[in-house]
This record gives C-alpha cells, sequence and structure tokens, in this order.
C-alpha cells in the first residue's frame, strides 16, 4: 500500500498541494498561485518580522481602519 | 485559457521581439546566457544595499536573457549539450548570487533570524535543482514538485517589487522543502516500482498453466 493511499481524503487536498504533479496553466496550478499571493500580499509584515516591508499589508490596513 | 496561461501569453509578445532581433544580430546563445548571469549578479547587488525596485528591474532584464537564450538557439540551429551545461550551470549562480545578497543584507540589518530563513531558501532551492538532477541521471523523468526555478525568479520579483521579501522568502523556502522531500519520493518510488514489475512478470511466466502451454 502506497503513503499516499494511507491519507484521509481532506488532507489528500494538502498532500496534492505540496506533493505537486499539475503542470503550468492548468486551473490548480492559478489556485495555488492566487493562494501564495494572497499570503505575500495581505499578510501584515508585522507578523512575519519583516526587516525591509512598509505599511501593513492588507490585513493590516483593514484591522488598523476597524479601530 | 487559464490566468497563468493568459499572462504567459501576453509577456511572450515583446519576448517575441527581442529574440527576433538577436536572431537578427546573430548573437550566440551562449553569450545571452553569461550575460544574464552579470545582469543577475548586479542584481544580487541591489538587494544586498536595500534597493529593492532596482533589483527588481535588474532581475527583469537578467530574466528576459536567461528566457531567450534557449529560444535564439533552437532559431539560429545552435542547440547543443554543452549550451544546456553552461545554461543549467549559469542559472545556479544567478540563483546563488541573488539569496547572497539577501543573506548580506539581512546581516547587515543584524536580522540573524531572516539570515537563516535565506540560508535555508538558498539550500532547498539548490537541492531542488541537484534532486532532479540526480533523479534523471536515474530514471526518465521527475518532474515533480512546485518550487521550480521559473515560480522562484518571478516570486523573488514580485518581493523585489511589492517590498514583501520575507512573506516571498517564507514561501520559496516551505515550498522548496516539499518539493525536495517530493522527488526523493517520487524517485523512490519510481526505482521501486521497476522489480515489482520484473517479479510480477516472473512469477506469471512460471505459473504451472503457463509452462505447461509453451512447453
Amino acid at each position: 500500500m502506497t503513503l499516499k493511499r494511507l491519507i484521509t481524503p481532506p488532507a489528500s487536498v494538502l498532500w496534492k498541494a505540496f506533493f505537486w504533479t499539475y503542470e503550468r496553466a492548468t486551473w490548480q496550478y492559478d489556485l495555488m498561485v492566487i493562494a501564495i499571493l494572497a499570503f505575500v500580499w495581505i499578510t501584515p509584515p508585522a507578523w512575519l518580522g519583516d526587516p525591509t516591508a512598509q505599511g501593513h499589508g492588507l490585513i493590516g490596513w483593514i484591522l488598523t481602519t476597524l479601530r | 485559457m487559464t490566468f497563468t496561461g493568459a499572462i504567459g501569453a501576453i509577456c511572450l509578445f515583446p519576448l517575441r521581439a527581442i529574440i527576433s532581433l538577436c536572431v537578427a544580430l546573430r548573437i550566440h546563445p551562449n553569450v545571452l546566457t553569461f550575460t544574464g548571469v552579470v545582469v543577475n549578479v548586479l542584481a544580487a547587488w541591489a538587494l544586498a544595499v536595500n534597493r529593492f525596485m532596482t533589483a527588481f528591474v535588474l532581475m527583469v532584464v537578467a530574466n528576459i536573457f536567461d528566457f531567450i537564450d534557449g529560444k535564439v538557439a533552437k532559431e539560429l540551429r545552435m542547440e547543443s549539450k554543452f549550451g544546456g551545461f553552461w545554461d543549467s550551470t549559469l542559472d545556479r549562480f544567478s540563483d546563488l548570487s541573488l539569496f547572497t545578497g539577501l543573506i548580506w543584507l539581512y546581516s547587515r540589518l543584524g536580522r540573524h533570524d531572516y539570515v537563516l530563513i535565506t540560508t535555508l531558501t538558498l539550500i532547498f532551492s539548490t537541492m531542488t535543482s541537484y534532486t532532479r538532477a540526480r533523479a534523471e541521471s536515474l530514471i526518465d523523468k521527475c518532474k515533480v514538485g512546485f518550487m521550480e526555478r521559473p515560480e522562484r525568479i518571478v516570486l523573488l520579483m514580485i518581493g523585489a517589487f511589492t517590498n514583501r521579501m520575507a512573506a516571498v522568502l517564507w514561501v520559496i523556502c516551505v515550498l522548496s522543502i516539499f518539493t525536495v522531500a517530493d522527488r526523493i519520493y517520487y524517485t523512490w518510488r519510481e526505482l521501486n516500482a521497476a522489480p515489482d514489475i520484473e517479479r510480477e512478470l516472473t512469477r506469471q511466466l512460471t505459473t504451472p498453466e503457463y509452462v505447461k502451454r509453451v512447453s
């Protein structure tokens, strides 16, 4: 039995995301790119302790506006 | 057409004009590859001195050279095994120089945490290329894992352009670790699948029914 078959269905989505076999320019690739860009642009730089970034990022901006 | 496919198609328009110009001028593809590395080293310097926008522009220029060298070689009928070797070897220099620039920057800023993250990213980016090259000396193909060189370079460009390098480094580092693991697992599986087929074939060829039929 392969390791992959031991993995439960919800975890298989994560498995497929990390153990990637899809080609470029497929919808799965698009989804991964969107997820990465969202992480890069939305995460407040302070959360990651970014040494060079300026501004608060999208989440930081929303939180500041709501306060 | 997918979103990333559309972006690729749009970017191809200006690149075609540059390829045609290089073909008309009969510039040797190996010279284009070398020029790309030199420009990438300049981009690394820009990263090291915290000039991210300059680094972004230089990375774009360097990667135009990197992208077109193979296409120019094809059009000029100058494709060679050495050209492929030269290209992939110099690509490693480009990758290493960019990460070294960032290590220099974070070290100057006294951020040892990001020196470590960038070093890990450098190690796993190099291992991503190494695992594929080594695997393909044993099996036919090992093109698995998301974080390959084009993804890495585009992410570094995005990080420089939008000044979000820390997030980009985290993404490259984590996904490179998974890509290396993916390639090791895939190679192990491929190498262990072959004896299974041989074993099954031997088992079938030695069944009493088969032996009776052929004798």
